[in-house]
């Protein structure tokens, strides 16, 4: 026992006598921000061990809410927390404005050929994109035809809604407020139609919560992403997506090097290997479910696209719009539904 | 003494570090103007308490806590009679039944409770095989619904401090109290409720505080058209980032909630007393 203790202490310190760049592969570290949760085990168990494969980077990871990674940031006074953010279109355009982001050069990036021109700008690239439409038991209720059905039977009677806190919730209540006569920055009549409708509506819940209600049977039909629709039907809930006829909704989740950061090298590396075929292919497979944005990998069934070059045509919203109006439109969604 | 001291300073600091300095800053945060917290002034407390719609969040909070310390009461009181009178043996197991429920995690519990109580949930099952209704009842997203599962949920809170106290009560001071001619009920209101009345309290006061903070079971299982403070509380801070807003939200809660738990302290107190009062008649 004590004679493998020595000889391992002895490997150790021959281990430390060598040459540095024999020692280890390890070529530094990069520190990125990520979604608590799906995202954070998405990485750690699949992009965390590629990039250490691929580039010798460790990867290390800091759980963090997009608010919080914009409050974190804005708290650390230029020693930046973290090397990457990991954002949503609303909270992308907060960060922008804020001056939080380094100029993003996709030239450096392997993958960029293979990236949608429309994921790509001077502040960051998309890393994984979000469907949303309309997700429906079929057998309780017909296919709706679009975000119009909703407010008829026999869908309202069975429709769980939720609110502006989520994107997916913020975007399908714009798309209903357009059908009404409102816009981008005018959601006015989506909240008319919604409180009229609301003694038939079967649920309004948060957003955590609407999977649960959707495989209860509490609710059959609601506005969603396609991630939740595959992971309900992967666990055998009856539920299918339908694409509203005003088409459906598109954003994408981005990534950004943080201002100041002093692993911009590195930080490329990792936003290169998050984008690439491998760790894109990996993130579509349950249980994670992601929407690839990567043009190599071949897009699963149940994706209401042929390709990624048919997202173009899907509706696309301006959060530097959205952006200001949003808290006072929660609030209000809070007042007109509350009992 | 000075060891005694010494010996609660880490806890104490502890406390000072990582509770008051918070709450302080907490309060600090509520005195901003504006979003972005660059000038100090009252305008995020007038616009809260200048509202009529939070004074009804703030209503609906306390009133969801009441409703649960009610049940729970209702509920728990006879099992904790039933725990006095049993034998040691039987006190383990139902003290094992009581703790179990605390060996899950809160969340675990309450998405469990939207399986029961769902539409096509067992409680839902249960009916309509049974004929009592032809359509499913609605429980999920109703206040009914909300404080059947936070009974369930908050229980051993109750419980635990009930049952300290319960085993303590000297079974000679029953005897005597039935020998001098005190019915059951009697015995009941005027003698082990009275002595029982600490661990009640701080029962009720760990429910009523756990209750209504109980941000995941109100919102997962009551849904978005009951506004309760910690669902507004999260909005203003994560979603909205409404960090001065959310601090006067905060400290709302914490305020009324104390307050009602003052109530319930004092109200405990007064029933203790009531037990060396003497009695006559």
């Amino acid at each position: 026992m004590s004679m493998n203790r020595r000889r391992a202490l002895f490997g150790a310190a021959s281990l430390l006598a060598l040459p540095a760049p024999l020692r280890a592969q390890t070529r530094g570290s990069v520190t990125t921000a990520i979604y608590p949760g799906a995202w954070e085990e998405a990485f750690r168990d699949h992009v965390a061990p590629f990039l250490k494969r691929q580039s010798g980077v460790d990867l290390e990871m800091q759980p963090l809410f997009a608010v919080d990674q914009i409050a974190k940031f804005s708290a650390s006074r230029g020693v930046p927390p973290f090397d990457v953010f990991v954002l949503d279109p609303g909270p992308r355009i907060t960060g922008i404005e804020r001056g939080m982001f380094d100029k993003f050069d996709a030239s450096r990036l392997s993958n960029q050929a293979l990236l949608p021109s429309m994921l790509v700008d001077g502040w960051g690239v998309g890393c994984a994109a979000q469907v949303v439409g309309i997700a429906y038991n079929p057998k309780r209720v017909p296919k709706p035809s679009g975000y119009a059905d909703l407010f008829k039977e026999p869908w309202v009677s069975k429709l769980g809604l939720t609110g502006f806190g989520t994107t997916f919730g913020t975007v399908s209540l714009i798309e209903i407020a357009k059908i009404f006569g409102g816009s981008e920055v005018n959601i006015e009549p989506a909240l008319v139609e919604l409180k009229k409708a609301l003694p038939k509506i079967a649920a309004v819940g948060a957003p955590a919560a609407m999977p649960g209600l959707f495989q209860q049977g509490q609710c059959a039909v609601m506005y969603t992403n396609t991630q939740t629709v595959t992971t309900l039907k992967d666990r055998g809930v009856d539920i299918e997506f339908a694409v509203p006829e005003t088409g459906a909704s598109a954003f994408f989740t981005t990534m950004h090097i943080a201002k100041g950061s002093e692993n911009v090298a590195n930080a490329y590396k990792y936003i290169d290997t998050t984008v690439g075929r491998d760790i894109q292919t990996a993130l579509q497979k349950p249980p994670y479910n992601f929407v690839p944005v990567n043009k190599d990998v071949p897009l699963l069934s149940g994706l209401p696209m042929k390709s990624l070059d048919d997202m173009t045509k899907f509706v696309t919203h301006d959060w530097a719009k959205i952006n200001p109006l949003r808290a006072a439109w929660i609030e209000k969604f809070n007042r007109e539904m509350a009992k | 003494m000075r060891l005694a001291w010494g010996l609660v300073a880490p806890l104490g600091l502890a406390y000072a570090a990582f509770f008051l300095a918070p709450l302080l800053i907490l309060g600090v945060v509520s005195f901003y103007q504006d979003e972005a917290m660059t000038e100090f002034g009252t305008a995020q407390w007038r616009r809260f308490l200048l509202d009529q719609f939070h004074w009804k969040v703030i209503g609906d909070t306390l009133l969801l806590g009441l409703k649960t310390v009610a049940a729970t009461l209702l509920l728990g009181l006879p099992l904790a009679l039933v725990y006095r009178a049993a034998s040691a043996r039987w006190q383990r197991v139902l003290l094992f039944i009581v703790v179990m429920p605390l060996l899950t995690s809160v969340v675990v519990r309450t998405f469990a409770w939207i399986v029961i109580l769902g539409r096509e949930g067992l409680v839902n099952r249960l009916v309509l095989d049974l004929g009592l209704a032809a359509e499913p009842l609605r429980l999920l997203q109703t206040e009914l619904g909300l404080v059947i599962s936070l009974t369930q949920i908050e229980m051993p809170l109750l419980l635990l401090p009930v049952l300290a106290v319960m085993v303590r009560i000297d079974p000679n001071v029953l005897d005597a109290s039935a020998s001098l001619g005190a019915s059951r009920w009697r015995t009941l209101f005027r003698v082990i409720l009275p002595l029982a009345a600490p661990g009640i309290a701080a029962g009720c006061a760990l429910v009523f505080a756990s209750a209504t903070t109980a941000f995941i079971s109100q919102s997962v299982i009551g849904g978005s058209r009951l506004v309760y403070l910690p669902a507004m509380i999260w909005q203003q801070a994560m979603v909205v980032a409404h960090w001065p807003f959310a601090a006067t939200a905060a400290i709302s809660l914490l305020l009324s909630v104390s307050a009602v738990i003052a109530v319930i302290a004092t109200a405990g107190r007064i029933a203790a007393g009531r037990v060396e009062a003497p009695t006559h008649g």
